[in-house]
């Protein structure tokens, strides 16, 4: 089943043209790594899935984006939008709150108010992402003070914590060590047993080892889409084959 | 190589000098108004009312302090409101955009008036066109709209000086701006808008040209009506001074409004590290 259709999508941020016409069908239950040069427009698709392209000014769009069958562009909700639509960045952000705080900040929002939910909701959260262990005895104490790959993974309980359908990731190991690396891919692939996983990486080798689709983008459009060994090994258009060898990018 | 290290070591001693220099300046002040005006202190100075021929050469000056403690309170009341409401909106709204341009380009202007300009505006509409006459209220208003933009733009600094990050994270969760203002933004800049807010208390507590043709009188009761004139420190400095009625009385008043600046600032410093200290709980 297909999670997310793209149709016919560009953006423009001030007239300069970033996304051009993409066509793009993504599968849930399963994770897709979007690939491609510096500036190709990977993080921009991103962030238009989840609306928060739209913040930056001078951002203008056309054609449409539906999630589960939804189209989001026509929603007067960003809220529900963004909800649905976690987003995690390059930068491991922790909220200059509790750890606790951290993963509630969600769900206080959208109305969560007792206290054995909120519990509930930290520990599996927590579980999820594998940090239960490390943090369960300083709940309350400041996310601060955890490490870059803590942080990302607290990042990513925040969003889950809000029950999103799909889950973006923006190069989210970019900053991390290779053994905080692989505890996050690890993660990932059990994530996408529950929901829609969606990373932008340059790691050619990390798409490799969990994504079953890639898609390569160059310059704004989607050059090829695929099972990600075969992009590898046996992809039809020549400017893939060169990304993909290590010739261009 | 070795030429870059001289003009190294020449620059930082330059900016050791320029540090000590300036503690030096501050220390000989509070020293040499110790020197002259300490032994005057007592507690009849502090909590008696002026007394002697010529009005003030002896006795003391505790409406002034209370004059001065209403006035501040009062520019508050005035400006801290509408000053966080400007800022929420420069850093947190309107961003960017055209009006908040104007409203940068106000503030700064706003910023740029003398203050005895302020003061006669407040003199001319309120103390004269609306019937107030010299009274507390028109000082402090005149405080209020002259510390204005000056926490304007610190509030709207340390708005802004909040990291980025955390508010794309929040809005990509479909929190609105205003949730992840009270729960993230504002705490994190609470230092920050309580040093603006303390600039502008010193700010306003040391001001005499405002005052002076609006609220302060040479002799007054400790204030009890929003509507009567009061004595202020600053004001009641200047007559000491330039009437030549007693420089012991003057350097002992000096001495009294550094002190409160200096109190003022200490409460706020410690309201600070607690408030840090709780963030995290």
């Amino acid at each position: 089943m297909n999670s997310i259709s793209i149709n016919k999508f560009s953006t423009w941020y001030n007239k300069q043209p970033i996304l051009k016409g993409i066509n793009l069908e993504l599968s849930s239950h399963s994770i897709t790594a979007i690939v491609g040069p510096s500036g190709c427009g990977k993080t921009t698709l991103l962030r238009s899935i989840n609306r928060t392209a739209e913040i930056e000014k001078g951002f203008r769009y056309d054609g449409g984006i539906q999630v589960f069958g939804r189209p989001i562009y026509q929603s007067h909700d960003v809220s529900a939008v963004r909800r649905k639509v976690g987003m995690v960045y390059q930068t491991p952000v922790a909220l200059p709150l509790s750890i606790k705080e951290n993963v509630l900040f969600g769900p206080r929002y959208y109305g969560t108010a007792d206290r054995f939910e909120q519990d509930k909701i930290v520990e599996e959260c927590l579980q999820r992402v594998a940090l239960w262990n490390e943090v369960k005895d300083r709940l309350n104490h400041s996310a601060g003070q955890l490490s870059g790959g803590q942080k990302q993974r607290l990042a990513i309980a925040r969003v889950l914590a809000v029950n999103p359908q799909v889950l973006l990731l923006d190069e989210p190991c970019s900053s991390l060590d290779p053994s905080s690396t692989r505890l996050i891919e690890e993660l990932l692939v059990q994530l996408a047993g529950e929901l829609c996983v969606i990373i932008v990486t340059h790691n050619l080798f990390q798409a490799r080892r969990i994504a079953r689709e890639a898609v390569f983008m160059l310059n704004g459009e989607v050059i090829e889409q695929g099972l990600t060994d075969i992009l590898f090994t046996a992809a039809k258009r020549e400017e893939t084959r060169s990304f993909f060898t290590g010739d261009m990018g | 190589m070795n030429r870059r290290k001289i003009r190294d070591g020449a620059f930082l001693t330059l900016l050791w000098a320029s540090g000590l220099f300036m503690l030096f300046v501050l220390a000989s002040v509070l020293i040499y108004l110790l020197q002259r005006g300490g032994r005057f202190i007592s507690r009849e100075f502090i909590l008696g009312t002026p007394g002697g021929f010529p009005l003030g050469s002896e006795g003391g000056i505790l409406p002034a302090i209370q004059g001065t403690l209403m006035l501040v309170f009062l520019a508050l009341c005035f400006s801290v409101v509408p000053a966080l409401i400007t800022a929420i909106f420069l850093s947190e709204y309107g961003r960017n955009t055209r009006f908040a341009h104007i409203i940068n380009l106000l503030v700064q202007s706003m910023a740029g008036i003398p203050s005895i300009i302020t003061g006669l505006f407040v003199y001319a509409l309120c103390v004269v066109e609306m019937g107030w006459g010299i009274c507390l209220l028109a000082g402090g208003l005149a405080l209020g709209i002259m510390i204005f933009p000056v926490i304007t733009v610190s509030c709207r600094d340390a708005l802004m000086a909040v990291n980025d990050d955390y508010r794309l994270s929040a809005e990509s969760l479909g929190a609105s701006r205003s949730y992840t203002l009270r729960r993230i933004i504002l705490p994190q800049a609470t230092t920050g808008i309580l040093s603006g807010i303390l600039l502008g208390m010193g700010y306003a507590a040391g001001a005499t040209a405002p005052i002076m043709v609006t609220a302060a009188a040479i002799m007054a009761r400790s204030p009890g009506n929003l509507f009567e004139p009061i004595m202020a420190l600053p004001y009641h400095l200047y007559i000491l001074f330039n009437e030549h009625i007693s420089m012991d009385q003057a350097y002992a008043t000096a001495l009294v409004l550094v002190l409160l600046l200096l109190l003022l600032n200490s409460i706020a410093l410690w309201l600070n590290r607690q408030q840090e200290r709780k963030q995290y709980r």
